[in-house]
């Protein structure tokens, strides 16, 4: 299919809107998954757009801007990617495949970002120098513009040039790549999961662990099962490290100041 | 806060107290710009100044007072932007009744609560909670439906009513925060990590599915791998899968970034070769 301007222009601000949601609102229009649903929703193929979100999510479940990390940015890899697969008519694996390595690559942007922001923080220095303290507020706000900038541009670029190497790329791309990027489509979901079993105690813990494997992979338990399992066996862990405090505090020493 | 202080201070009077119209305006400006001037330098620094900016310019008529804080503001701070209420709030109450010379203490409580609330908070805001919530809707998705996209809306609710308590928490205990809340955080991720990762554990064999569509022939017998491998575990090969990468990513100088190189390309190869399928 064509893609038209309005369809750009929507999705262009869509990017900026969903960075700016992840620093702060946080209802979850940064995340691939979302991202995926919307672009589907404005192209016109949900259930394409909802598969590549989930799949780029699952890759990246545990992987967090902590302390300021910059992290793939999967949010405009799952627009583009997904706009292209629609376009193409190739599908889910070419859009993971085109998905992937623009994420990968925008994460440069990112940091350019970043980096422009400490522009802003040396004027709010000196407006604050200057006793301009609207000036000190004002500079934290044009924070939002670098930001917006550094996924609505990409998008957009992407998306007005796209057709053009949609088709290069459609003609270039022989079937047993195609199913390459399909069988990485059912593998990357791996490395979230690795990631998150790296960030919290898994070894410490294992036991839980195998319990939802079990609860999945034999009883055929539902995610939300699971996750009442998990609820209510740290609701219980939860319990009793409170009573042991508890138990322990009633001997310590008066801790009131 | 002892009494003595009080005094020696200027007597808090109608002027100079914080009432729940500053808090909130902290709250809003945290919430709605909490990280947008974020950068290199002094990463929130220059937000939190922004946030914080309504209480002193309530408390510091003079110029040369609210420069002097401003200033102080504005330098580095970094945390998890879910716990920076408690700290905003805590914070607001420290220059309430110590005005100017608070300084130490308001610098202390920044820096001193930023690490531990950023461990706890990048935890259980950062991993636990989008790992349950997503783990759920990205299965849905992959069925068709966007069910799970609409689960992370009603969460954004709930944090954000969390967000406004964590402020009120933060100002009503000042700087006694950090005794109350160091031992009940300790048990909170605990169990948040037991939550974790059971649904983790669940997420192995649903979403991680290839499949080995290789079969032997040997005369009149036929074996299919799968159901050999079947036979042996369910989702033996995710599970085989995710040992391998947990592996991998604990090599040295290996980074997520590298890993997805590696996974794609392997992935494309077996694929191509006809050793792993969908």
């Amino acid at each position: 299919m064509e893609i038209t301007a309005w369809q750009i222009i929507i999705l262009s601000i869509y990017a900026f809107v969903a960075i700016y949601d992840s620093l702060e609102t946080n209802i979850g229009l940064n995340r691939p998954i979302q991202a995926g649903f919307f672009t589907g929703l404005i192209l016109g193929d949900v259930t394409l757009g909802l598969a590549v979100g989930a799949t780029l999510q699952l890759m990246v479940l545990g992987v967090g801007t902590y302390g300021g990390a910059s992290i793939p940015d999967y949010m405009s890899g799952a627009v583009i990617g997904t706009a292209f697969g629609i376009m193409s008519g190739l599908g889910v694996e070419f859009a993971i495949g085109i998905a992937v390595p623009i994420g990968l690559f925008l994460v440069q942007l990112d940091i350019l970002a970043r980096f422009t922001n400490t522009f802003f923080q040396h004027r709010a220095d000196k407006y604050a120098e200057d006793g301009n303290f609207d000036g000190v507020e004002r500079m934290n706000l044009l924070g939002i513009i670098p930001w917006g900038l550094s996924r609505a541009i990409p998008v957009a670029i992407a998306l007005i040039f796209g057709p053009e190497i949609v088709d290069a790329l459609v003609n270039i791309t022989p079937q047993w790549l195609l199913n390459g990027l399909s069988v990485a489509g059912k593998v990357l979901p791996a490395l979230g999961i690795a990631i998150l079993l790296r960030y919290l105690p898994a070894k410490r813990y294992l036991p839980y662990l195998l319990i939802g494997f079990a609860l999945a992979a034999f009883l055929q338990v539902s995610m939300i099962g699971v996750a009442i399992v998990g609820l209510a066996l740290g609701l219980l862990v939860y319990q009793r490290s409170r009573e042991q405090l508890s138990i322990a505090g009633k001997g310590g020493v008066d801790e009131d100041e | 806060m002892k009494m003595s202080d009080k005094v020696v201070n200027n007597q808090p009077n109608s002027e100079n107290k914080i009432t729940k119209k500053e808090l909130k305006r902290i709250f809003f400006r945290w919430f709605l710009a909490g990280q947008v001037g974020w950068n290199y330098e002094r990463m929130q620094g220059l937000c939190y100044c922004y946030s914080i900016m309504p209480v002193l310019r309530k408390l510091y008529k003079k110029e040369e007072e609210l420069k002097k804080a401003v200033k102080r503001h504005l330098q580095f701070f970094n945390t998890e932007p879910d716990m920076a209420h408690f700290i905003l709030g805590a914070n607001a109450a420290i220059e309430e009744r110590e005005g100017t010379d608070g300084e130490e203490a308001s610098t202390a409580i920044k820096t001193g609560l930023m690490g531990p609330f950023a461990g706890v908070g990048d935890t259980i805001f950062g991993v636990i909670i989008p790992t349950v919530i997503l783990s759920i809707g990205a299965n849905m998705a992959l069925n068709g439906s966007s069910v799970g996209v609409w689960i992370w809306l009603i969460w954004a609710f709930v944090r954000f009513w969390l967000r406004w308590k964590f402020t009120e928490i933060g100002y009503v205990q000042g700087t006694k925060l950090i005794a109350t809340m160091s031992d009940r955080i300790q048990s909170l991720t605990e169990a948040a990590s037991i939550l974790g990762l059971t649904v983790i554990g669940a997420l192995i064999p649903t979403v991680v599915t290839p499949k080995v569509p290789f079969v032997f022939q040997s005369g009149e017998v036929t074996l299919e791998v799968q159901q050999v491998l079947d036979q042996i575990m369910p989702a033996l090969i995710p599970v085989i899968l995710v040992a391998f990468v947990y592996w991998l990513l604990g090599k040295e100088k290996m980074t997520s970034t590298k890993a997805i190189w590696i996974l794609l390309m392997a992935s494309i190869i077996l694929g191509g070769l006809g050793v792993l399928g969908t």
